[in-house]
């Protein structure tokens, strides 16, 4: 009788409570004008230090560069809208800005700030700045900027889509104590939560590891303008940082998440989303899975080992899964770029009897041999190619170990040829919108090794046909050289590629864009790419 | 209790003074040693923290000078002492990952975990310690029966998946609560005294805010108490029925003196004995164990920092995050040990209160 009573009391005052709590609570309310987008658990806002696509898509949308990729794989002006090499010389580039641009503090953006942010970029020496070497900035008037490089390098203009100037004086203002001497940091402590971009958004606030809030720049230089009717600009824009599945999936049914931009959704919760209504997904950039055989360690020292692995794996058996998304890659970098070539053997096909003719021209017997196979520690999608090819070698007789390492231990790995396994899987984006981008960094001799080369083949005069296409100015004239480039490349089979697949972005059907399309990450998620229809919301 | 005269109670005074200081120098040296053997072992884990700070497409000067500014290419021990020296000015160093000073990211981190730890703290200790009494006290019950099958999925069933189904049911189908964050889109956060937001917030008498982080601070931290509601309600429940049989409650109960008095007078301090040493336990175990619940709350806390930082190798905050789990573990020790020995004063006083 008494527990009862106790009990009841108790009971009834929970339900009170909860009833009285339930009036007031709600999930939070989202401001009509606003996107939540998602990314990673670190951003890094300030463009001398981003070196990942996360932090460009935060980059991109505070920052404008001097020139800007265009969907078709060129470049177009921005912030420069003119550029050449003075004297015929690919080593000095001189590039014209545009007048009037403003800075977020309504400042105009001139060569004094250019040569700064060079100088700063190259200085700190972290982010891309590798990817430009030694730049020397020299403002020649107002609005006139020459650059010297260190070594000719005619694809200059392409990687400076990842150079995004700052704004001098307010960097200046707000230096602090650092290793850089008059310049102090250089302001990198206080761009981790102020921008001092030309973007088209002004960062508001930025809570590291939590969310980072950015508001429309109406005096962005490139205007704003509604595309139809009710289609209207974002007036704000909230990055946040969640990596679980189960709660994107929520925000994402809840509408309380707009864009995910990670893109890292597996099969099955990618068809989640396909069966939503109100959900859309959105082809991003092209993203090539690539498996470097290492040339250096047996087995895979062996150029017809290395073909036999090429013919025995199953391309179709994954692919088919990720329909009607993915697609065979068929040559060395994305087909989108000029110059791209589709290398042999096609079609990309199983082919076992192939690879057992080349396993009996190789110096090794399957048997006696085992194939290791390493993977980034929690990726889904790499550790399902690798059990997909140690099925199809087991049907050769060779055994495949399979590790997934953490992500240090996986690029510590690759830094020597012997600690290197036989095979490694990565994902390549283009970092810049060049073939370039791709040939550099992985094919020649002076960069060989590390992931992005991890096959750790060296080869002079491939590396003098690399260097060459560095030298041609005419753009016309590029593809040629990139052919042969392809061409030596593939006869040496440093690698497989299972396939190419775009990052896939998930929208709500309001959101509408991305108007263009690009193929290097970043720009697509410039979020002046979109707009919001809020009579659909 | 047991009275004291004046001159035991200074004895005893003075003795756990001189207790707490001896158990805070023992803490001083166990952080010491944890220091050197994490040190030794983030050193020795595979992989490159410059290489991984500066990402695949730097050169091989870049890492190298970023070797050489963290004494990477040192000596172990010339690592250490330089790394000491600087600890000993209150500078931890500096964040590969997050790119600013470790104390900086702690100050920012350790609170947000701080209000998530203490709300799972009130709610498992509220929650729990009811449970517990009235299942021990009606013991055999159908209330009894419920509990137990609640403690078994309870203990049983890992956080972050109730953390998964709470953001269902509560978040995603009734709409009861928020499902991610410490506070609302847009809403500006109340200037930062102790980091914790809803204290903050009640200092600046932003109410407002004050019940909006409130909100967001409930799943998550239900999620993280269920299991310690379920396992200090347990304990409680065995502690009562063990004291029930005691000679002097039964002497209490045959003299007539109401239940109620017995229960909160007699009967509730000694059974909370074993628990608070659980809960002491479970309260530095969540600084730690977070992990799971901060990263699907996307709650910016110091658990999913730390693991963060041990996935990419980021040296300083590795050494940092484990030193300050080891302070936590330390001082709760401490703590716990003081509070048992003002629940029982037989530790107090048997053992001249050490």
């Amino acid at each position: 009788m008494k527990m009862r009573r106790y009990l009841s009391l108790i009971i009834a005052i929970l339900i009170i409570g909860f009833c009285g709590f339930c009036n007031l609570v709600g999930a939070e309310k989202i401001d009509e004008n606003v996107v939540v987008i998602n990314g990673m658990p670190v951003i890094q806002p300030d463009p001398a230090l981003s070196m990942d696509w996360y932090d460009m898509q935060a980059v991109f949308n505070l920052y404008s560069p001097l020139v800007y990729p265009t969907p078709e794989g060129t470049i177009r002006p921005h912030l420069a809208q003119d550029w050449g090499v003075v004297d015929g010389k690919p080593d000095h580039w001189r590039f014209t800005l545009r007048q009037g641009v403003k800075f977020h503090d309504g400042s105009e953006l001139t060569s004094e700030d250019v040569v700064f942010s060079m100088d700063r970029f190259i200085t700190m020496g972290k982010g891309f700045s590798g990817m430009l070497g030694k730049v020397n900035a020299i403002a020649v008037d107002k609005y006139v900027v020459d650059f010297i490089l260190e070594k000719p390098n005619t694809v200059f203009p392409e990687i400076l889509t990842l150079f995004f100037p700052l704004n001098k004086h307010l960097v200046l203002e707000n230096i602090q104590a650092g290793k850089y001497g008059e310049f102090g940091d250089y302001g990198e402590n206080w761009l981790m939560t102020h921008d001092a971009g030309s973007g088209s958004y002004i960062m508001a606030s930025h809570k590291m590891g939590e969310s980072m809030e950015a508001t429309r720049f109406k005096e962005y230089f490139l205007g704003w303008e509604n595309w139809g009717p009710n289609e209207e600009p974002i007036e704000r824009l909230k990055f946040i940082m969640e990596t679980e599945t189960s709660t994107l999936m929520l925000l994402l049914k809840s509408g309380q998440l707009q864009l995910e931009a990670n893109g890292a959704f597996s099969r099955q919760a990618l068809k989640g989303i396909m069966d939503t209504k109100g959900l859309h997904l959105n082809q991003v950039w092209p993203q090539v899975w690539t498996v470097w055989m290492n040339t250096k360690v047996p087995p895979t020292d062996d150029v017809h080992f290395r073909k036999a692995i090429l013919y025995a794996y199953d391309y179709e058996a994954i692919l088919r899964e990720y329909a009607p998304f993915g697609a065979q890659e068929t040559g060395i970098y994305p087909s989108t770029l000029p110059g791209y070539i589709v290398i042999p053997p096609q079609p990309r096909q199983q082919n076992l009897e192939k690879a057992k003719e080349e396993l009996a021209l190789s110096k090794y017997n399957p048997a006696d041999v085992k194939v290791v196979f390493h993977y980034c520690g929690g990726l889904e999608a790499e550790e399902e190619i690798c059990l997909q090819l140690q099925a199809d070698l087991s049907k050769l007789g060779v055994n495949v170990e399979i590790v997934g390492p953490t992500w240090p231990q996986y690029a510590a790995e690759c830094a020597t040829p012997e600690t290197t396994p036989n095979l490694t899987i990565f994902m390549f984006p283009l970092n810049y919108i060049s073939a370039d981008s791709f040939i550099y960094y992985m094919y020649h001799p002076n960069n060989v090794g590390g992931i992005y080369a991890a096959h750790w083949y060296e080869d002079e005069e491939l590396g003098q046909l690399i260097d060459q296409s560095r030298e041609i100015l005419d753009f016309e004239k590029r593809p040629e050289i990139y052919r042969r480039i392809q061409e030596k490349i593939a006869s040496q089979v440093l690698a497989f590629y299972p396939y190419e697949i775009p990052a896939l972005f998930t929208s709500q059907d309001y959101l509408i864009g991305p108007k263009e399309t690009f193929s290097v990450v970043g720009p697509t998620v410039n979020m002046h790419n979109w707009r919001i229809n809020l009579t659909q919301k | 209790m047991l009275s004291a005269s004046p001159y035991t109670r200074e004895l005893i005074n003075n003795k756990m003074g001189k207790y707490i200081i001896l158990r805070l120098l023992q803490t001083v040296f166990v952080l010491f040693c944890l220091s050197l053997l994490i040190f030794f072992i983030a050193r020795v884990m595979p992989g490159d923290p410059a290489r991984v700070a500066l990402g695949p497409l730097a050169t091989r000067e870049q890492v190298q000078e970023l070797r050489e500014e963290m004494h990477l290419d040192k000596p172990f021990f010339v690592q250490y002492y330089f790394w000491f020296i600087s600890v000993l000015q209150g500078d931890l160093g500096k964040s590969l990952y997050t790119r600013r000073p470790v104390t900086t990211d702690l100050k920012e981190f350790i609170p947000a975990t701080l209000e998530l730890m203490i709300f799972s703290f009130l709610i498992s200790l509220i929650i729990g310690q009811v449970m517990g009494v009235f299942a021990g006290y009606f013991r055999d019950s159908w209330f009894d029966n419920l509990f137990r099958v609640f403690s078994y999925i309870g203990i049983a069933t890992p956080a972050f998946a109730i953390a998964i189904f709470f953001l269902l049911i509560f978040s995603y189908i009734l709409n009861f609560a928020p499902a991610v964050g410490r506070l609302s889109l847009g809403l500006k956060p109340p200037p930062q005294i102790s980091g914790l937001l809803i204290l903050d917030s009640l200092f600046a008498r932003q109410f407002n805010t004050a019940f909006e982080a409130f909100k967001h601070v409930l799943l998550p931290a239900t999620s993280l108490a269920v299991a310690n509601i379920a396992q200090e309600g347990r304990i409680t429940r065995s502690s009562i029925i063990a004291n029930l049989q005691k000679d002097y409650i039964i002497a209490h109960i045959v003299y007539g003196i109401p239940m109620r008095s017995i229960i909160f007078k007699y009967l509730l301090k000694p059974s909370l004995i074993p628990t608070v040493s659980i809960m002491g336990l479970d309260f530095a175990c969540l600084i730690a164990n977070a992990f799971l619940v901060e990263t699907i709350f996307m709650w910016p806390g110091f658990s999913r920092y730390g693991v963060i930082a041990m996935l990419n190798k980021d040296l300083n905050a590795i050494i940092a995050v484990v030193l300050i789990i080891g302070v936590a573990y330390s001082l709760m020790n401490v703590i716990v040990d003081i509070i048992v020995s003002f629940l029982d004063p037989r530790i107090r006083l048997q053992r001249g209160g050490i």
